[in-house]
């Protein structure tokens, strides 16, 4: 008896109890779906986290108070980051060509009886260049601003509607935690970054942060909470972070482990793909244990369907079936039986994806790998599981079969 | 006329345990091609042994069984599988037909393990369904038939393969008289037409429709000659 022949027969028994064959292959329809949806996601989700940090350009570099060995030891306080350190590099490093330090804080601030909490920054003009924002309206911090600690505000975009609705902001006077400062700028909206909305920003110039706002905490200078810096061109990343980590090794005088970090783009995007990378696969694992009790539970089914079909088996043997054959006939049945639900089960997942695609600012990422994989890994479990009941089918003996009324 | 069953010498033990079961003791039978039997015995006298060896379900424990000139009684399973297929065909008290198929694809059904191609599998099946008079329906499932309707299905399937031996085992066992008249008379029509079949059964009436009474008691053969008109006697006795 051919492939041919023993699949349509396989066919002819499952559709003969539908209910039974759903309910079946609900198993691995679940367990498909939830692998191929859980890489879908957490593919989107790595596709999400890497795009949104490849949007600050690649010519991007972080310095950040602290270090990884440093962070591990509790006791170390690291010293930290200042604006002349920040001023240092614009100077002294030669492949640098934008800094902006930045000094950050949620604080309340109201304006004609509207309350919020708004993350206010303190930075310098360079901030636009290096960040890439545009000025909406008015003008940006200038190095006025700075020289004399004035009180001017630069809103986000989301603040400024919040606020202001349709009115014109500029020259409005907003009051940031008792202290009266002008709107003299919009900025541009940009949208949220890692969760966290861009336009709901204050900017203020750095040195007006450090006297009326936060107050300085830093015995070495005007203390920062990171600095932003550009580099000339992405060809120029490697050299910059090595000349700044020098140049804050001098000045920090460094002697064994750094209190600072720098990163690059790059950097940050090879820790972010490590994370979700990870995270991805751990819900790929988790997913595959659903797989595994779909395959168990088509095993249990076939257990049933043998003992259920003595008879038949009996008389399929009688008028000539041989051992061989009805292995293949049964073994089939738990192939299609899987396979089947797998394909259905991708398309649930593919359709899961979608839906958290259109509810979720996570892309869709029908990955066909994981498809392909889910497939071949249900036909697989299928036929694994099916070989038990199959072999014990084709062992019944044709008389006792028969005769089992 | 050639020999369609020789058996020599067939012993068959059962061991359950320490107990020892000598179901079969000796059996010398043949059964000519074109012969129409019964085999009749009380219960445990080793009728089902017997059938189950000749339908090549079950070996001997000892002595030699030819069908059809064939020693089959060494051959492995795979081998007897193909002969079952081939050269017997089968009929049960219970018909045995698979609920999920219609009775063109019951009968359909020792074609495809033979090997026929799909036409010629479709055209022999109806071909045996008009002859046990189904001709109308051919695309019932078995639950839309009556038993004798279904007993002739399970005819249509145990000769679509043209076997050499047609075995029944109490085929009118589930059905009432007039059925039962019925079906024993497409049997006496088959073996009218050159099929040689070998029924078992209990009831004195069906014996009667043979032309040969083979009887059994202890395992062994009592009678492998009787006239049909004489079971009467002998059961009563």
């Amino acid at each position: 008896m051919d492939w041919m022949e023993s699949t349509n027969m396989a066919v002819k028994t499952l559709t003969s109890n539908k209910l039974r064959t759903g309910l079946t292959m609900l198993g691995m329809i679940i367990g498909n779906a939830s692998v191929i949806a859980m890489i879908g996601i957490g593919q989107g989700a790595q596709r999400l986290a890497s795009e949104q940090f490849e949007s600050l350009g690649p010519n991007v570099l972080f310095v950040t108070p602290g270090s990884q060995g440093a962070r591990q030891r509790t006791t170390f306080l690291p010293r930290n980051l200042v604006w002349d350190d920040a001023k240092a590099i614009a100077n002294e490093v030669p492949s640098v060509s934008g800094v902006a330090p930045q000094r950050q804080s949620q604080i309340a601030m109201t304006y004609g009886g509207k309350n919020r909490t708004t993350l206010v920054m303190g930075t310098t003009p360079s901030y636009l260049t290096v960040r890439d924002f545009d000025v909406a309206k008015g003008r940006f911090i200038n190095d006025v601003d700075l020289e004399r600690n004035t009180r001017v505000a630069i809103l986000g975009a989301d603040v400024a509607t919040q606020f202001f609705e349709d009115k014109d902001p500029i020259g409005e006077r907003i009051r940031i935690r008792n202290t009266s400062f002008e709107v003299v700028g919009v900025l541009q909206a940009k949208g949220s970054f890692l969760g966290s909305n861009q336009d709901d920003v204050v900017y203020v110039p750095l040195t007006t942060t450090a006297t009326l706002l936060t107050g300085r905490t830093s015995p070495f200078g005007l203390d920062l909470t990171f600095i932003s810096i550009s580099a000339i061109d992405e060809a120029n990343i490697p050299a910059a972070e090595f000349q700044i980590t020098n140049l804050l090794r001098r000045r920090h005088k460094i002697t064994n482990e750094d209190d600072f970090t720098v990163q690059s783009q790059k950097d940050i995007l090879r820790i972010v793909g490590t994370i979700t990378g990870g995270l991805t696969a751990l819900l790929a694992a988790i997913a595959a244990v659903s797989l595994l009790v779909g395959g168990i539970g088509i095993m249990n089914i076939m257990l049933v369907s043998v003992s259920e079909r003595t008879q038949e088996i009996g008389l399929r043997k009688a008028i000539g079936a041989s051992e061989q054959d009805i292995l293949t006939q049964f073994i089939i049945e738990a192939v299609m039986l899987s396979a089947a639900g797998g394909i259905l089960g991708t398309g649930v997942g593919i359709a899961g994806i979608l839906l958290v695609a259109a509810f979720s600012p996570l892309q869709a990422v029908v990955s066909p790998v994981a498809i392909t994989l889910a497939v071949t890994v249900s036909g697989t479990i299928g036929l694994v599981f099916g070989v038990v009941p199959a072999r014990q089918a084709a062992r019944l003996d044709p008389i006792v079969a028969l005769r089992s009324a | 006329m050639s020999t369609i069953v020789k058996l020599e010498s067939i012993t068959k033990v059962y061991g359950i345990g320490d107990i020892i079961v000598n179901a079969l003791a000796g059996i010398e039978l043949s059964v000519d091609a074109g012969e129409y039997c019964a085999i009749m015995g009380t219960s445990g006298s080793g009728k089902s042994t017997m059938m189950n060896i000749i339908g090549c379900l079950d070996r001997p424990t000892q002595g030699r069984y030819y069908l059809d000139g064939i020693e089959v009684d060494t051959l492995p399973d795979n081998d007897l599988a193909r002969i079952r297929n081939q050269k017997l065909g089968f009929v049960f008290q219970q018909f045995h037909l698979l609920s999920q198929l219609t009775a063109l694809e019951n009968v359909m059904l020792p074609m495809i393990y033979a090997g026929v191609p799909p036409q010629e599998r479709r055209d022999r099946a109806r071909e045996a369904l008009i002859r046990v008079g189904l001709e109308q329906r051919l695309e019932n499932k078995p639950t839309q038939l009556s038993g004798g309707q279904q007993q002739r299905v399970a005819i249509a399937r145990a000769i679509v393969n043209r076997p050499v031996l047609l075995l029944a085992d109490e085929p009118t066992g589930a059905l009432d008289s007039t059925t039962t008249d019925e079906i024993l008379d497409i049997f006496g029509e088959l073996n009218a037409s050159g099929m040689t079949v070998v029924m078992v059964t209990h009831e004195a009436e069906v014996a009667r429709r043979t032309r040969r009474v083979i009887w059994f008691k202890d395992g062994r053969v009592l009678e492998a000659n009787m006239a049909p008109q004489d079971v009467g006697l002998v059961a009563a006795g």
